[in-house]
């Protein structure tokens, strides 16, 4: 039903979605699964990021007769997949965090070079994922938000639900709260 | 920051922060949406959920209802429905995945009703005629063709081992059924050591096919009213499964199967090898385990 070569527009997709075309939505899906899945992750290491997705692509269907037609489909549906994943949070497993790739986890050697990782390398890294893991999840949500899922602040407004225009301060204060975990850490012995 | 290349995080500027957090999300092992679920994706997972609640244009009953935003409910024929989709979806994976050797093999448990009419299934609806010879352990569970426990291994074509817990002696019927996979049942009439199943004058019943257990999916399929735990056989993982009646559904190396008896008690389910074992008893776990690990 759905065309599966070259681009189709999201709203096409999501016009025929709503009419009931399962393949398009699956098309959808297909589009934003990625970044759902990390989404789900970011929110929520310690659950199934994929029974979150699931679920939000789930309610996401459901909802779209309710979706304002011509707004973005991206940040409209994190939201609703973030809210899944926190609905999924444990608070026995609240310190798993996010874990680093084996490659990663090996040494600074054992990462491929990029201008990124040249400012960060051995403890350091190590440091900044524990400092990070130890952010509220508010600050942790809006900093993935915005360098990990690379969301713009306004798609990080909507899909973490908050205020339009509060995105920037509030990242710069999660930042600053990220410097004094980050300075803990770096005056003593790594614990995480 | 190339001005303080040396200074701790915390000291540099906000773009060296930032650019550390971009590393680091670089470095992170994020879930990737088509590995987390098995084979299939997220997209063709949440498309089988859309079709089984009967939403869109694409169900079976071409009903083509619109969303609506009312919330998901699991019922077992939309249970059974989503096993049989997700089947599909497997068997279209592996289509492309089944390049050397056998298959990755999976096994999905159903609801104890509506069988779901998959695609590509080898299932036989109408038992051969040696089925339904009266008096005859396992006659009635439509297990195929009733042969010589001397010639079993030949039939099946591959080494069908025998439990030689003598609590249980040898097996009274064996049988092969050419329609399912070519798998193999051994059947023990029931005893005053061998207390009686689900069906007359069953006492145990040992099937062998040839597959691999995963429970990469069935633990998302199965029922609420079935339990499975994890154990070992003979140090190979297996289930131990109790609760509502099972339907059961594995790949086989030349296709989809689909096993539609219904249990007869509670079930030992383990792997050895390229041979998967499932074991229906009312022995109970304990000895169930223990007779399994008197096969040779």
């Amino acid at each position: 039903m759905s065309c599966r070569s070259g681009h189709i527009e999201d709203t096409e997709l999501i016009a025929r979605a709503r009419t009931g075309d399962v393949a398009a939505y699956e098309d959808l899906v297909r589009r934003y699964q990625d970044v759902a899945m990390r989404t789900a992750y970011l929110v929520a290491p310690e659950a199934d990021a994929a029974d979150a997705v699931q679920d939000g692509f789930l309610k996401a269907y459901a909802a779209l007769p309710r979706f304002r037609a011509g707004a973005p489909f991206r940040p409209w549906l994190l939201r609703i997949v973030a809210n899944e994943a926190r609905n999924r949070r444990r608070s026995a497993d609240r310190r798993t965090g996010l874990s680093m790739r084996a490659s990663a986890a090996a040494g600074p050697d054992a990462v491929a070079a990029s201008p990124e990782s040249e400012v960060l390398a051995g403890e350091a890294r190590e440091q900044l994922r524990i400092a990070f893991g130890r952010l509220r999840d508010e600050d942790r949500e809006v900093i993935g938000a915005r360098y990990f899922l690379e969301l713009s602040e306004a798609e990080t407004a909507e899909a973490l639900a908050l205020p339009a225009g509060t995105v920037k301060s509030r990242t710069s204060r999660a930042l600053g709260r990220l410097r004094d975990a980050l300075a803990a850490l770096e005056g003593g012995p790594l614990d995480g | 920051m190339a001005d303080q290349p040396f200074a701790p995080l915390h000291l540099r500027s906000d773009a060296d922060l930032v650019a550390a957090l971009r590393a680091m999300d670089r470095e992170i092992d994020w879930p990737a949406a088509a590995a987390a679920t098995g084979r299939a994706d997220v997209a063709g997972l949440v498309r089988a959920r859309l079709v089984a609640d009967g939403a869109g244009t694409e169900n079976v009953a071409g009903r083509g209802r619109k969303p609506a935003g009312r919330s998901w409910r699991w019922t077992p024929v939309r249970r059974a429905f989503v096993v049989a989709v997700i089947v599909a979806l497997a068997l279209a994976a592996a289509a492309g995945a089944a390049g050397l050797g056998l298959p990755g093999l999976r096994i999905i448990f159903g609801g104890p009703s509506a069988a779901p009419s998959a695609p590509a299934t080898r299932s036989s609806p109408t038992p051969p005629p040696s089925d339904r010879v009266p008096g005859v352990p396992g006659a009635g569970l439509r297990l195929g063709n009733q042969v010589g426990l001397d010639v079993l291994d030949e039939r099946a074509g591959f080494i069908v081992r025998i439990p030689a817990d003598s609590s249980v002696g040898p097996p009274s019927t064996g049988w092969v059924n050419p329609a399912l996979n070519d798998q193999v049942s051994l059947v023990w009439a029931s005893s005053d050591r061998l207390p009686a199943t689900n069906e007359p004058g069953v006492g145990l019943v040992l099937t062998a096919f040839r597959g691999a257990v995963s429970d990469a999916w069935f633990t998302k399929a199965i029922g609420p009213g079935t339990i499975v735990r994890a154990l070992t056989v003979d140090g190979h993982r297996g289930y131990w499964i109790t609760g509502d009646p099972h339907q059961f559904f594995y790949e086989g190396p030349v296709g989809f199967v689909e096993d539609s008896r219904r249990w007869v008690g509670d079930v030992l389910l383990w792997a050895d090898g390229p041979i998967t074992y499932r074991l229906e008893t009312s022995l109970g776990r304990d000895a169930a385990i223990a007779v399994a690990e008197s096969m040779p």
